[in-house]
C-alpha cells in the first residue's frame, strides 16, 4: 500500500493536542470497517460500500467548520455523530432498486421512518462488533497464543471443552480456566474502549 | 502429582480471574475444575455476564466477510512461487474427495473419477474427471466450500444450474448433471479441450475481422438461446468463452452462475482479477439487469477483439466501474485502423449506456452480424445491411429526445422527493438523484419481465457470503487519498496547531 500510516500522519502531526490526532486515527480505524460491513450486509456492492465511506469522509469535511464554531463536544464525539448521521442518510436515502413505477417510489418514501430504526440498530451493532474485535486484538497480544487459541476454539468456534483439551494436550480444568480468564480480560478491555469512546 | 482440592473454594474463583493466585494455587484450582462442573459454571458467571459471552461469540466469529479472504491472503503473501503451491481453496476441495482405487486418479466425486484440476475462480474450482459408465471425460465445477455453507448460495447454485441445463444450444455449454445435496455441490459439464478466447487474445492481440464476426455470431446466438429461457448470463467475458477447435465452434460457459461469483471474486482477489471490466453500466450500479446487459458485455468483448485491449481500463475495480457508467471508450479505429467503420458502429450501439437504446435482442444482433460476415467473405454478392452501412441520423435525434424526456421525469420525481415529509432539500445527496433518475428511466423503458425481477430480489440475500477483505480497505485509502488529504487539511485549520 502506498499510504502507510506514517505518510498519512505527516499533516496531522502538527496538531497540538495529540488527543485530537489519535481521535482521528481511531475514528478511521473503527468506522471504515463498520461502513464496509454495513453496506455489504445490506446487499450493496463493493463500489457502493466505497461510496458510502467516501460520503462519510466528505460529510466530516463539510461540517468541520461547524465544530469549530461550536466545539461543545469533544472532537471524537463529534466525529462519531457526523459519521452516524452520514451513514444513516446514505442507508435510508430511498429505494436502491430502480422502481418500476412511481408508486413504488412513493411507497418506499413512506417506509423511510421504519428504515431509520433498522439502520440505527445496525449501525450500533456493527459499532459494538468493531469494539469487540479491537479488544480481542489487544487481549490476544497480551497473552500466550495457546491460551488465546483455547478461548477461540471453545467460545468463538463453539468446540467442546473436551475436544479442545484433548487436541491441545491440556486438562479440562486448564482450558476452562483459560477461557474464563480471557473472557474477563476481554470484558475489561471492551469496557475501557467504550469508556474512551464516550 | 497435584493433590486434588475436594472442596469448592468460591473465593478463589474471583481471585483467579484477577490473577491474584499463586502459580501453585492456580494449578490446584485447575485440577479442581477438571472434576467440578458447578465451579466451572460459577467461574463462567463470574468472568462475564451471559450476554457478554454471546456477544463475544457472535462478534468475534469470523463471518463470511473475513474467513475466505484471510486464508487466500496469507497464501499469496507467504509464497512467491504460486505454481508450486496448491491454493487452499483447491486443497480444501481435494481433501473432501472420496478415496479411489485407481492410483492415477486424485479421488472420487459422485460417480466420477477426478484426474486433475482445470482451474479455480471465485465460485469454486473446476476438476477434470472421467465418467466411467459413459466413457467420457467431463469437467466438474465444484462450488467453493465457503459458499456451500450458505443455504441461499446453494439454492441459487441449484436453481441457476437447472436453468442453464435447460438451454440446449451448440454455443452454450451443456450441463450433464447437477448435485446439490452433498456437502460439495457440483455441476457436470463436457470437458472442452480448447483455449479460452482470453488466452487467444493474450497470445494474438486483435483478431482479423472475419474471425471477430465468426466468434461474435456464435456468442450472440448462444446468448439468444439463453435469453429465450429467461436466463441472463451476467458475466460474459473472454475467459468464459471457450474455443473448441479454433473458431469453428465456441461455447459459452459459466452460464447464469455469474451472480454468485461477482461479489466473491471481486473481493477475494482484491484488485482487478475479478474483472468488472465487461460489466454493463446497470450492473456496475448494482441495478437489476436483463438480457440487454449481456449485450453491453458482448459489445465489450467485441471491442477487445477489435483492439486487443479492454474498453474500460483503470487501476482499481472501482475506477473501472466508474468508467463503465460514465465514459465512452476510446474510438476503436484510433487503436486499430483496420477495423471497418461499420463494425465500430455496431460496437457503439451495443455500448450505449441506456439499455433501451441498445440493440434489443441477441437474436437481432446474430442476424445482423451474420449478414455482415456474408458481406466480408463475399462483398460483391452481399451488400452490408442498411442499418450499419451508415449512421442513421434518426437515432441520434431520437436519443436526444429520449434523454430530455428522462431528465424532465427525473426532475419531477426529485421534486416530489424533496417535498416528502421530514426531509429538507439540502439533505438530498446526489445518490437519490441518481436513484430517482433511474426510476424515471425504468418507467420510460419497456417494462421488464416481472418474474425475473422478483427472482432477482430474493436471490440478493446470498450476497451475504461475500468475504471481508482488510486489504480492500487499505485500497480504499489509496483511492480516497485526495478526500482524506482534504479532510486532514481542514482538520489542521480547525484543530489548534503548533
Amino acid at each position: 500500500m502506498t499510504n502507510s500510516p506514517e505518510t498519512r500522519d505527516s499533516l496531522l502531526l502538527q496538531i497540538r493536542d495529540p488527543d485530537n490526532r489519535v481521535a482521528w486515527d481511531r475514528f478511521t480505524q473503527i468506522y471504515r470497517p463498520i461502513v464496509y460491513r454495513l453496506a455489504r450486509r445490506r446487499g450493496l456492492q463493493e463500489a457502493d460500500a466505497y461510496d458510502l465511506w467516501r460520503s462519510v469522509l466528505l460529510s466530516v469535511s463539510r461540517s468541520i467548520q461547524d465544530w469549530q464554531r461550536n466545539p461543545d463536544s469533544r472532537f471524537y464525539h463529534w466525529l462519531r455523530r457526523v459519521a452516524g448521521n452520514a451513514i444513516l442518510n446514505a442507508l435510508t436515502r430511498g429505494p436502491r432498486d430502480p422502481a418500476v413505477g412511481g408508486s413504488d417510489f412513493l411507497n418506499a418514501v413512506h417506509e423511510v421512518a421504519q428504515h431509520d430504526e433498522d439502520a440505527e440498530r445496525d449501525i450500533e451493532r456493527e459499532y459494538q462488533r468493531q469494539i469487540y474485535r479491537r479488544a480481542a486484538e489487544v487481549v490476544r497480544q497480551s497473552i500466550q497464543e495457546d491460551t488465546w487459541r483455547a478461548f477461540e476454539r471453545k467460545v468463538v468456534d463453539g468446540e467442546s471443552t473436551e475436544s479442545v483439551a484433548t487436541d491441545m494436550g491440556k486438562s479440562i480444568g486448564n482450558v476452562h480456566a483459560a477461557r474464563s480468564r480471557v473472557m474477563r480480560r476481554l470484558q475489561v478491555v471492551v469496557a475501557e474502549l467504550l469508556e474512551t469512546e464516550r | 502429582m497435584t493433590p486434588k482440592i475436594q472442596t469448592c473454594r468460591q473465593d478463589q474463583l474471583a481471585a483467579f480471574l484477577d490473577g491474584r493466585l499463586t502459580p501453585r494455587e492456580e494449578d490446584d484450582l485447575q485440577s479442581h475444575l477438571d472434576d467440578c462442573a458447578s465451579c466451572r459454571r460459577r467461574l463462567d458467571e463470574l468472568a462475564a455476564a451471559e450476554d457478554s459471552w454471546t456477544s463475544a461469540r457472535s462478534f468475534l466469529k469470523d463471518d463470511a466477510y473475513d474467513r475466505t479472504v484471510l486464508s487466500g491472503y496469507h497464501d499469496s503473501s507467504d509464497h512467491s512461487d504460486e505454481q508450486s503451491v496448491i491454493p487452499p481453496q483447491i486443497a480444501q476441495v481435494l481433501n473432501l474427495l472420496q478415496p479411489t482405487d485407481d492410483p492415477a486418479m486424485l479421488g472420487r466425486l459422485g460417480g466420477y473419477e477426478v484426474s486433475g484440476v482445470v482451474g479455480s475462480g471465485g465460485m469454486g474450482i473446476v476438476l477434470k474427471a472421467f465418467d466411467r459408465p459413459l466413457d467420457r471425460i467431463v469437467a466438474i465445477k465444484v462450488m467453493a466450500p465457503h459458499l456451500a455453507t450458505s443455504g441461499a448460495a446453494r439454492q441459487r447454485f441449484s436453481r441457476e444450474a437447472r436453468a442453464a441445463a435447460a438451454v440446449l444450444h451448440p454455443n452454450v455449454i451443456a450441463i450433464y448433471g447437477v448435485s446439490t445435496d452433498a456437502s460439495l455441490p457440483y455441476l457436470v459439464m463436457p470437458y472442452v479441450g480448447g483455449a479460452s478466447l482470453q488466452k487467444r487474445l493474450d497470445s494474438q492481440g486483435p483478431l482479423p475481422v472475419a474471425d471477430i464476426l465468426r466468434i461474435s455470431i456464435q456468442l450472440a446466438a448462444g446468448l439468444a438461446a439463453a435469453h429465450e429461457q429467461g436466463l441472463v448470463h451476467r458475466d460474459i467475458k473472454p475467459a468464459n468463452i471457450l474455443l473448441d477447435h479454433g473458431v469453428d465452434r465456441l461455447v459459452i460457459t459459466d452460464f447464469g452462475l455469474a451472480r454468485a461469483v461477482d461479489d466473491a471474486s471481486m473481493t477475494r482477489t482484491g484488485v482487478i482479477a475479478g474483472t468488472p471490466q465487461y460489466m454493463s453500466p446497470e450492473q456496475a450500479r448494482g441495478d437489476a439487469v436483463d438480457a440487454r446487459s449481456d449485450l453491453f458485455s458482448l459489445g465489450s468483448v467485441l471491442y477487445t477483439m477489435c483492439t486487443g485491449r479492454v474498453p474500460f481500463r483503470a487501476d482499481s475495480p472501482y475506477g473501472v466501474l466508474r468508467l463503465i457508467t460514465d465514459t465512452k471508450p476510446r474510438a476503436i479505429r484510433e487503436i486499430n485502423p483496420e477495423i471497418p467503420e461499420w463494425l465500430c458502429r455496431i460496437v457503439q450501439r451495443l455500448h450505449v449506456k441506456m439499455p433501451a437504446d441498445r440493440y434489443q435482442s441477441a437474436q437481432e444482433v446474430t442476424a445482423l452480424l451474420t449478414q455482415c460476415l456474408a458481406h466480408v467473405t463475399q462483398p460483391t454478392l452481399h451488400p452490408l445491411p442498411n442499418s450499419v452501412a451508415s449512421l442513421p441520423k434518426r437515432l441520434s435525434a431520437r436519443l436526444q429526445i429520449l434523454s430530455s424526456v428522462t431528465i424532465v421525469t427525473a426532475a419531477v420525481i426529485i421534486f416530489a422527493a424533496m417535498n416528502r415529509p421530514g426531509s429538507k432539500p439540502d439533505q438530498i445527496s446526489p445518490a437519490p438523484l441518481a436513484a430517482a433518475a433511474q426510476s424515471a428511466v425504468a418507467s420510460t423503458a419497456a417494462p421488464p419481465d416481472e418474474t425475473v425481477e422478483q427472482d432477482e430480489r430474493t436471490i440478493d440475500e446470498s450476497r451475504n457470503v461475500s468475504p471481508f477483505d482488510p486489504s480492500k480497505l487499505d485500497a480504499w485509502d489509496d483511492q480516497l487519498d485526495p478526500v482524506l488529504k482534504e479532510v486532514e487539511q481542514k482538520l489542521q485549520e480547525v484543530l489548534p496547531t503548533d
